[in-house]
């Protein structure tokens, strides 16, 4: 017999050919049309941001990797996707240690205590930006952030402009073309909804993203916002406001849809994208916050695990008619 | 190997290999100087053995271990027994194998012997259980089950294999004679036959239902035809012998209707073989031969570390050694090359979901992972439907983190079986 050594494994022997690299690639190519418009938009300090956020969560990640003696995992992209998404949800003018600051949150706290990815219970970004909002409030005001900007269009950020004055104030002030074009004050990456349609679109063709919870998530926020807006057009803005200001885009494509932290079952994600959309407008429009996006789907990714358990019966389960 | 397409709104759908009309004969491979052949048992040395090394055997003599071992093999040439020892299989369950030396010179046929085959179910089972697609006897003749219906299954149960379409396709008189073989032996009141739906087959059943089956994987394993087609939900855990049904591949027909017919055994056993470059190859090779003896007719070099697939790239096993021999039920062998084999990893779960929508039985693979990493296997039967799992390997196709699923699938379920032993 000759020595030649095999290579034996187990069934099944071929394989789709993704990877976790290819799935965070792509959700990173997702990103750039809203990423470019804003650098465009908001300029250097805008790169700046972005960069450091970025960077700071894959080294962040490194560092625990090293701490905690385990491999290195930064070439999964997980932190680099965090990173970006968190750095598109600050305001240009973020400095430098609330950037790290909030990455080492996102990271550290939001994921790799947890034992890393998959294994988070809320989307790490959010938890990053849920204790930056709760922590340094004004930094989050974006008319105060862009206040040495000069903008060709309304420069008042939208959703803090409808929660001070109702909406009878600020119709007319944010036609649909400006906030689908970008042409309205807001975080770096969300103020562009047309290049995060296209590039939540995108990932939904690829099949990186659950539509279902996209599609119900939008369901949600046009549905509840008509009913507040039909029981009190003075106060409460109709969809199309809501829809495109704010992080709601940023949230429907980008956050809501983080792996670890839905629901995969159908009848779930439906449930899971209503209900965020649901209490989004709920913050918005009754809450004390102007834009509820983040801490509303933190809380529909606390409820996440308990939706899950409707799922389709297995074959063959409960069948005694052997 | 399929690859995902760069559009995935719906989940992957894998075809069945289609056996085109050919009607070319397969290759016949020569009977090498020494067959392996297989016992399910394993060597117990405070027992005395009846088949010892030198021994003589006749082609067609069957051979035990021990007087009271109901386990057997069939010689299929005139030789003596060269070495007796134990076998190893992926899971450590240990069996025996037989290495006989050929003896007879090529040339000259010699006689073969015969059986006193009856028209009832034990006598075929006496003798018969080794033939070419290794017909479900012992479960046909077992007190235990009744069976009350028998699928005859001309559909390949794994991508890539055609051989049993094109048995299907060749033999299709002898198909129906041992059909009527089968009734006769088993009186069974329900014989139906499995058809691939897109298998171009001209002519009439008598007296058999026939189903047509999709030809999209997974729907020839026999837990999906019996969903789609007879309206029994497998429960979970159980086989369908428990339900009362048996699958009898068409080779197996085939060879009962040759056995019933010549009142002997035959050995010659249908492959297809898949090489590197995916080129498939129709053979015909006596069971025992080894792989390498194949591999060497068609020149394929079989290289340290490339990967011998017996079975099919879903469900199939790996072997250790290219001498493994041709066995009974062995349709498909494939080669893989070291460079393509697939990675696999030790990331967890992300949570994509991509298993759950592509599992054809609703089992919550993402949360059953986590149960069996952990080694909760009762807890992952009981709640997580480790036994509902039809294995057929989808999930761990399409696993983004490249989770070897099917594996811990597996591996759940033997260690269940281990726990339920104890207890």
């Amino acid at each position: 017999m000759n020595k030649c050594k095999l290579t034996v494994s187990h069934a099944p022997f071929w394989h789709d050919g993704d990877s976790l690299f290819q799935m965070n690639l792509n959700i990173l190519i997702a990103t750039l049309p809203a990423v470019i418009f804003g650098i465009i938009q908001f300029g250097a300090p805008a790169v700046g941001v972005l960069a450091l956020s970025l960077s700071s969560a894959m080294i962040w990640e490194l560092i625990l990797n090293v701490i905690s003696k385990n491999k290195i995992t930064i070439g999964d992209l997980d932190s680099a996707v965090i990173g970006l998404l968190f750095g598109m949800m600050l305001p240009a003018t973020s400095p430098w240690w609330l950037v790290i600051t909030g990455t080492f949150v996102a990271v550290v706290i939001g994921k790799m205590i947890f034992g890393g990815i998959g294994a988070n219970p809320f989307n790490p970004a959010l938890v990053g930006m849920a204790i930056l909002m709760l922590s340094w409030k004004t930094f989050f005001d974006f008319d105060a952030a862009y206040v040495n900007y000069e903008f060709g269009f309304t420069a008042l950020a939208p959703l803090a402009a409808l929660k001070a004055h109702g909406a009878a104030a600020v119709a007319g002030l944010f036609p649909v073309s400006d906030l689908m074009m970008g042409r309205q004050v807001g975080a770096i990456g969300s103020t562009f909804g047309l290049g995060l349609i296209i590039g939540g679109i995108y990932l939904i063709l690829r099949g990186y993203i659950r539509w279902e919870i996209t599609v119900s998530f939008i369901a949600g926020i046009i549905v509840t916002s008509l009913c507040f807006n039909l029981a009190k057009p003075d106060t409460y803005a109709g969809p199309i406001l809501h829809l495109f200001s704010g992080y709601t885009l940023l949230g429907a494509f980008f956050l809501a849809t983080e792996n670890s932290s839905s629901p995969v079952n159908r009848i779930p994600m439906i449930i899971y994208g209503f209900f965020a959309a649901a209490m989004i407008i709920l913050m918005r429009d009754i809450g004390a916050y102007a834009d509820g996006t983040i801490l509303a789907i933190l809380l529909s990714n606390l409820v996440n695990p308990l939706m899950d358990k409707i799922r389709p019966k297995a074959l063959g389960k409960g069948v005694n008619n052997a | 190997m399929i690859r995902r397409s760069f559009f995935t709104l719906t989940k992957p759908k894998l075809n069945y290999d289609l056996a085109g009309q050919d009607h070319k004969e397969p290759k016949s491979i020569p009977i090498p100087a020494s067959l392996i052949l297989l016992l399910n048992e394993p060597i117990d040395s405070t027992k005395k053995s009846l088949i010892k090394k030198g021994d003589p055997v006749e082609k067609g003599k069957k051979l035990h271990l021990y007087k009271e071992s109901c386990e057997y093999t069939i010689s299929p040439i005139k030789g003596t027994i060269s070495s007796i020892d134990t076998y190893l299989d992926d899971f450590g369950n240990s069996s025996t194998y037989l290495v006989i030396k050929n003896d007879q010179n090529q040339a000259t046929e010699t006689n073969v012997i015969t059986y006193d085959l009856n028209d009832d179910i034990v006598s075929a089972d006496k003798y018969l259980r080794t033939l070419p697609g290794a017909p479900p006897l012992k479960i046909l003749a077992s007190d235990d089950v009744k069976i009350k219906t028998i699928v005859i299954t001309c559909g390949d149960t794994d991508l890539l294999s055609t051989t049993r379409q094109y048995v299907t396709l060749n033999f299709l008189d002898e198909i129906k004679e041992g059909a009527q073989v089968l009734k006769k032996i088993t009186k069974v009141p329900k014989l139906c036959i499995a058809i691939p739906e897109n298998l171009n087959i001209q002519g009439e059943f008598d007296s058999i239902q026939v189903f047509k089956t999709a030809t999209e994987y997974p729907s020839n394993l026999p837990a999906m035809v019996l969903k789609d087609h007879l309206n029994m939900v497998l429960p979970a855990g159980k086989m369908p012998e428990d339900l009362g049904v048996a699958f009898i591949s068409a080779e197996a027909v085939v060879s009962l209707a040759k056995a019933y017919k010549t009142k002997s055994a035959n050995f010659e056993k249908i492959l297809t073989i898949i090489g590197k470059q995916g080129t498939q190859y129709r053979v015909k090779a006596t069971i025992g031969t080894s792989l390498q003896t194949i591999f060497n007719t068609f020149s394929i070099h079989v290289n340290e570390q490339d990967r011998i697939i017996i079975g099919g790239p879903m469900k199939g096993f790996a072997t250790y050694t290219p001498y493994h021999p041709v066995q009974p039920d062995m349709d498909t062998v494939m080669i893989q090359d070291r460079d393509i084999i697939p990675e696999l990893s030790d990331t967890p779960c992300i949570n994509c979901g991509k298993c759950i929508r592509i599992c054809p039985v609703n089992v919550p693979v993402n949360v059953l992972v986590r149960y069996l990493e952990a080694d909760q296997y009762e807890e992952a039967a009981d709640r997580y439907d480790l036994e509902s799992c039809i294995e057929c390997g989808l999930c761990a196709y399409v696993c983004t983190a490249k989770i070897p699923l099917f594996q811990y699938i597996r591996l759940g379920k033997h260690e269940l079986l281990k726990l339920r032993a104890v207890h």
